[in-house]
């Protein structure tokens, strides 16, 4: 089809409906507000159902009890109205329920303000909400990445019955880039012999939910819930490696919206004879650690960049167990890192990394 | 380059001196309303813009307001921090700019879809029988302006919003780098059509960069306008410093001619 000018909030509404979701439930909140307004036009055109709820908690209660009858449902918020599903988010993957969220992040920590950060990378990685559990998490670098990965998100929410975050900085949700949408038919999003709550005629009854009194019970569905995880970080890995296939001596780590910028300035280095590698986790969770180390260990130094105080460079970390000497560049508050500043730190980084391997 | 083709191909020529930009947010107003006021500034003209955008929270021409302000434009904003606000800040400024003089252009980058030209109608009175451009950016690569109809529902929402009316279009359809010239005619051809049901001229057809040398472009049966790329992502930005304080002075309330008409 020919390709639509959009922005990223329109088209991740769009990419939902083209994966066959046609139910949200969400509120406004800068900068993902563009997605509930495009969906709230868009939705009734394909028989679908959009409802702003009171709140975000209400919202995220809503996409629990939408998911629970068998529907395939979205939410997008942004940082402190994501903060505020934290509760809903636990009993729906307590409950393996299929979900999608979007969050669009913006610069915290609290109210903060409405300009692109990454701060929320722990949150999604770590600590969604109470209790043993994960969520998938997925991150675009471009409108289009947008599109494809929310499509991939409701495909693995269903695969794996595991709710799924797709996180962007402000940036990806407000910019304007070309797009297409792929065909995808994912089916419908209750196959026979399912576990939704259809009415119980002519079948037993089932119940949805995450309250376990046997301490037994609760530690074997933590153990199942684990397993599940397990299986999901073999198969569900995805990373991006730029730049890596010849030698360099720095190797960058980003996500998002800042892996792009950090190209821009690879590819300026370049010009200058400094090569220098970019690793990008595209899944945040199940991160890419294997894939990361072998990327690290082609290096000397690491200069993980973040629009946060340094978030991912715990992963990376994890990932390197010490084998190379980590830099981090951050801006938060929605103060965006320029092409400039990277590039000085990058050549800061390629000046130790001589020094200390000459 | 153009200079030789500029003969044939007729330029935009300003109607009115107060010129309101309009469109679905993403129709590509802020790109327009800057190279505009660049534009005017450039032939000798006092001009004054505002950014009237309470609906983007970024990608807004108060982003674009050191270049311009290194020109001479002068830029209406909220003051300090509020500009990061999203809220619907108006400036009292901005009364002052409804009956630009003679040479002076005052140029409105008014917030997209009904919701943000929702604006203007607060500038109805004030306003009174003072002629002004009201021109609706179309770029029919956007979601609900990818037709005759959506470009004139479009039309209809901005119109009972603002309680002003449309009193032409400008052909902005594009999708950024991967815009053709193909890209464009087929927005003509479509604006062109929204022009014929409703009446209403094609008030200047845009073109980026060398597109505008197309000559099929050249021959389109509009006034052409050269846009040059402002409004860039920050990884393709350069280091703009803010040295604006030392530019020309530009007029404090009511623009003046910068040079005799």
């Amino acid at each position: 089809m020919a390709k639509v000018l959009m922005k990223g909030n329109e088209a991740i509404g769009e990419a939902a409906i083209r994966a066959g979701c046609v139910h949200f439930f969400g509120y406004p909140i800068t900068p993902q507000s563009e997605v509930p307004e495009y969906l709230a036009k868009r939705l009734p055109e394909v028989g679908g159902k959009f409802v702003q709820a009171e709140s975000e908690v209400a919202a995220s209660n809503m996409i629990y009890g939408a998911a629970g009858v068998g529907m395939r449902v979205l939410t997008t918020s942004s940082s402190p109205g994501i903060s505020l599903m934290a509760e809903a988010m636990s009993y729906i993957a307590a409950c393996e329920l299929p979900v999608v969220v979007v969050n669009i992040m913006r610069g915290g920590p609290g109210l903060g303000g409405i300009l692109p950060a990454q701060g929320d990378y722990l949150q999604a990685t770590k600590g969604m909400g109470h209790g043993d559990f994960d969520l998938i998490v997925l991150a675009p670098s471009s409108v289009q990445e947008a599109v494809d990965l929310t499509i991939k998100a409701f495909e693995l929410a269903e695969k794996y019955r595991n709710p799924v975050m797709v996180i962007g900085d402000g940036m990806i949700g407000q910019m304007m880039e070309p797009v297409s949408f792929p065909d995808v038919e994912i089916g419908p999003p209750l196959k026979p012999g399912d576990w939704a709550l259809t009415g119980c005629v002519n079948r037993k009854p089932r119940i949805i939910t995450s309250l376990y009194l046997d301490a037994m019970d609760l530690h074997n569905h933590n153990v199942h819930l684990k397993k599940k995880f397990a299986v999901i970080t073999e198969h569900e890995q995805r990373h991006e490696a730029y730049n890596c296939d010849g030698e360099y001596d720095v190797l960058v780590t980003a996500f998002g919206m800042m892996a792009r910028m950090c190209k821009t300035a690879i590819d300026t280095l370049a010009a200058e004879g400094i090569q220098v590698g970019l690793f990008r986790p595209i899944s945040l969770k199940p991160f890419p650690y294997e894939a990361c180390k072998n990327a690290m260990l082609k290096g000397k130094r690491v200069l993980d960049v973040e629009m946060n105080m340094g978030q991912m460079i715990e992963d990376v970390k994890l990932a390197g167990l010490g084998a190379r000497q980590i830099d981090f560049f951050g801006r938060a508050g929605g103060v965006i890192p320029s092409v400039e500043e990277v590039m000085n730190e990058i050549r800061a980084c390629h000046a130790k990394a001589k020094e200390k391997n000459p | 380059m153009s200079t030789h083709h500029e003969h044939f191909v007729s330029p935009f020529e300003p109607k009115q001196r107060l010129l309101m930009i309009v469109g679905n947010y993403g129709s590509g107003k802020t790109e327009v309303s800057v190279n505009l006021a660049l534009h005017l500034r450039r032939r000798g003209a006092a001009v004054s813009i505002a950014d009237l955008d309470v609906v983007n929270p970024y990608f807004r021409c108060r982003e674009a307001q050191v270049l311009m302000r290194q020109a001479g434009v002068r830029v209406v904003l909220p003051p300090g921090a509020q500009q990061q606000a999203d809220l619907p800040i108006v400036v009292p400024e901005i009364k002052g700019m409804l009956e630009p003089e003679e040479g002076c252009y005052s140029l409105f980058d008014v917030g997209g879809d009904p919701v943000g030209a929702t604006l203007l109608s607060s500038l109805h009175e004030a306003l009174g029988a003072t002629p002004y451009s009201l021109m609706q950016v179309i770029n029919a690569r956007r979601p609900f302006t990818n037709t005759v109809d959506g470009c004139l529902k479009m039309q209809e929402g901005l119109e009972n919003a603002s309680r002003l009316k449309v009193t032409g279009y400008i052909v902005n359809t594009h999708l950024i780098a991967e815009t053709t010239a193909e890209v464009i005619l087929d927005g003509f051809e479509l604006t062109q059509k929204v022009s014929q049901r409703s009446g209403l001229p094609i008030e200047m057809v845009t073109a980026m960069g060398a597109l505008a040398d197309d000559p099929r472009i050249m021959a389109l049966p509009a006034p052409l306008f050269r846009l040059e790329r402002v409004m860039l992502p920050p990884w393709l930005q350069q280091e703009m410093k803010d040295d604006s304080k030392d530019a020309e002075p530009v007029p404090a309330s009511r623009p003046k001619p910068l040079f005799a008409s």
